[in-house]
């Protein structure tokens, strides 16, 4: 199925080995991950609905139903927040699972981590398709509005990018950072305005809407396409250049401790 | 020698690699380290080597074991940052061979070709029109979809070489590569490559226990011991020199 597209993908694009490089690792990741078979993929797309029907039903008894499509409101929000757990626990191993690579030919850095970005991209896609069929069953306010939602996915995909740099470089030198990261996100998934309504997050510690960059995009996203309204533009440029600094740093740090890669993993 | 005929330069390279006894690189691990008072121990695995490899030289490596051979190889790769005041420069793309190392063991045998190749800097239209020879070189035309993990020793040596082979890397760096590949056929197939590739003006360097191909292809030979370069030659002149200064039995010499 990947196989037959790629071979389409390629014949469009000009000959540039920089992206088939990139698309091929991206394949192959993604296929390593979901087990090269199609149940593998399919599984990857019943697991959120799994934890959404889950969440659903623990907190809209919880909360009373003050939400309306409240189904739809969590699957919004989980659906941005797995693209960024997966993104970031795949991440952190990049470097080490391109090993084989590293120590026999000379790779270029950023090949393996925009490869490892796109695989997660690709499970992200999928599981995309799964919530736009979804939104089908809500009544919901259609409008041109829902085009904006893309801004808010290259939100995400900068910031899984940035905090993947981030994280495999101390990966590098601290093997257990994936367990610190397990924990992190642990806590991270509940300053998210997934189950809450924004308002209770604001008002109750509106720092978090700014500590927390995901929680601004979160509500935009979910706006744009529920309520049919325009994205916070102060929200959007919040957003993305915290994600800016993250891969500005991300950046500095790889490119400075890169070689002592080989060595240490 | 013009700077555009080298394919490898090293000036004054050393490498120090520090490590921790039972070192454990987890922030856990390396505070109990520090409050245990552990110390750091450095160990120099090469010591300041300068060396000049053109291109299309078939450049022999030898030594007794932990010599510093396999770290050496991977300074000239660029794979490892030599100490300060040390600079390699390598010129062309480059690929490692060694046992047991280049291919993802969960991947098949296509997926690591068109991985191999095209990191090496193949177009993808390229790798295509050249994976029936590269599979055809391997012999392993029944496991084109086989995952690596499934391979034995000499089937991944045979297929890393041809990938090697036919990918135009400018320089090999072979480590111990034939070590466990007894197959005659395979060598002899690989003596022919060695052959072309000299004549096409492809760099190899081979580092290596069994002397044979090294006494019948290398142009020079470089001795080393204990992370130093004791003396780069003939082959001749470095085996006249190694019998004098070193326990023969630390090698074995031709099998």
């Amino acid at each position: 199925m990947i196989g037959g597209l790629t071979g389409k993908i390629i014949s469009l694009l000009p000959e540039n080995n920089q992206l088939e490089r990139i698309w091929i690792i991206a394949k192959t990741d993604y296929k390593i991950k979901y087990y090269d078979t199609f149940l593998g993929m399919i599984w990857a797309m019943i697991m959120p609905l799994v934890r959404l029907l889950i969440y659903w039903l623990v907190f809209s008894n919880i909360f009373d139903k003050k939400i309306d499509n409240y189904g739809l409101y969590i699957y919004s929000g989980l659906l941005l927040w797995m693209f960024f757990q997966q993104g970031t626990k795949k991440g952190i191993t990049a470097l080490r699972s391109k090993r084989y690579l590293m120590m026999n030919i000379k790779v270029r850095k950023l090949d393996i981590f925009i490869s490892s970005l796109l695989a997660s991209f690709l499970a992200f896609l999928s599981n995309f398709v799964v919530y736009l069929l979804f939104c089908m069953f809500f009544d919901l306010p259609w409008s041109w509005n829902v085009l904006y939602m893309p801004i808010m996915i290259l939100n995400v995909c900068i910031l899984v990018f940035g905090v993947m740099l981030i994280l495999s470089t101390l990966h590098i030198f601290m093997r257990d950072i994936s367990q610190i990261w397990d924990m992190v996100l642990l806590a991270w998934f509940w300053i998210n305005p997934i189950f809450f309504a924004k308002a209770i997050i604001f008002e109750t510690f509106p720092f978090l809407l700014y500590v927390n960059p995901l929680a601004g995009i979160i509500i935009n996203f979910r706006s744009t396409i529920m309520d049919g309204k325009p994205p916070d533009w102060y929200i959007v440029a919040y957003d993305y250049a915290y994600a800016f600094v993250l891969l500005g740093i991300g950046l500095m740090l790889i490119n400075k401790f890169y070689h002592k890669a080989a060595e240490k993993l | 020698m013009p700077d555009n005929d080298i394919a490898i330069k090293l000036e004054n390279v050393s490498k120090t690699f520090h490590v921790r006894d039972k070192t454990s690189s987890s922030l856990l691990g390396s505070l109990s380290d520090t409050l245990s008072g552990k110390d750091k121990r450095s160990i120099k695995a090469v010591k300041n080597v300068n060396l000049e490899i053109r291109k299309g030289e078939f450049f022999g490596i030898v030594g007794a074991n932990g010599s510093g051979k396999s770290t050496l190889l991977h300074l000239m790769s660029g794979v490892y940052k030599p100490d300060k005041d040390g600079k390699a420069t390598l010129n062309g793309s480059f690929i490692g061979l060694s046992l047991g190392l280049g291919f993802n063991a969960e991947l098949t045998a296509r997926e690591n070709v068109y991985i191999n190749a095209s990191v090496l800097g193949l177009p993808v239209r390229r790798i295509n029109k050249k994976f029936k020879k590269i599979i055809a070189f391997a012999e392993l035309e029944n496991f084109v979809n086989t995952k690596a993990k499934y391979f034995s020793r000499g089937m991944r040596a045979r297929l890393a070489f041809a990938i090697a082979v036919h990918a135009e890397a400018d320089i090999f760096l072979m480590d111990e590569f034939f070590g466990g590949v007894g197959d005659e056929r395979f060598r002899g197939k690989s003596d022919k490559v060695f052959e072309e590739a000299i004549v096409k003006g492809r760099t190899i360097i081979h580092v290596s226990h069994n002397l044979s191909t090294i006494k019948r292809y290398a142009h020079r030979v470089m001795l080393m011991h204990q992370g130093e370069c004791l003396k780069i030659g003939t082959v001749e002149e470095v085996f006249l020199h190694y019998q004098k200064t070193l326990k023969v039995d630390s090698l074995s010499v031709d099998r």
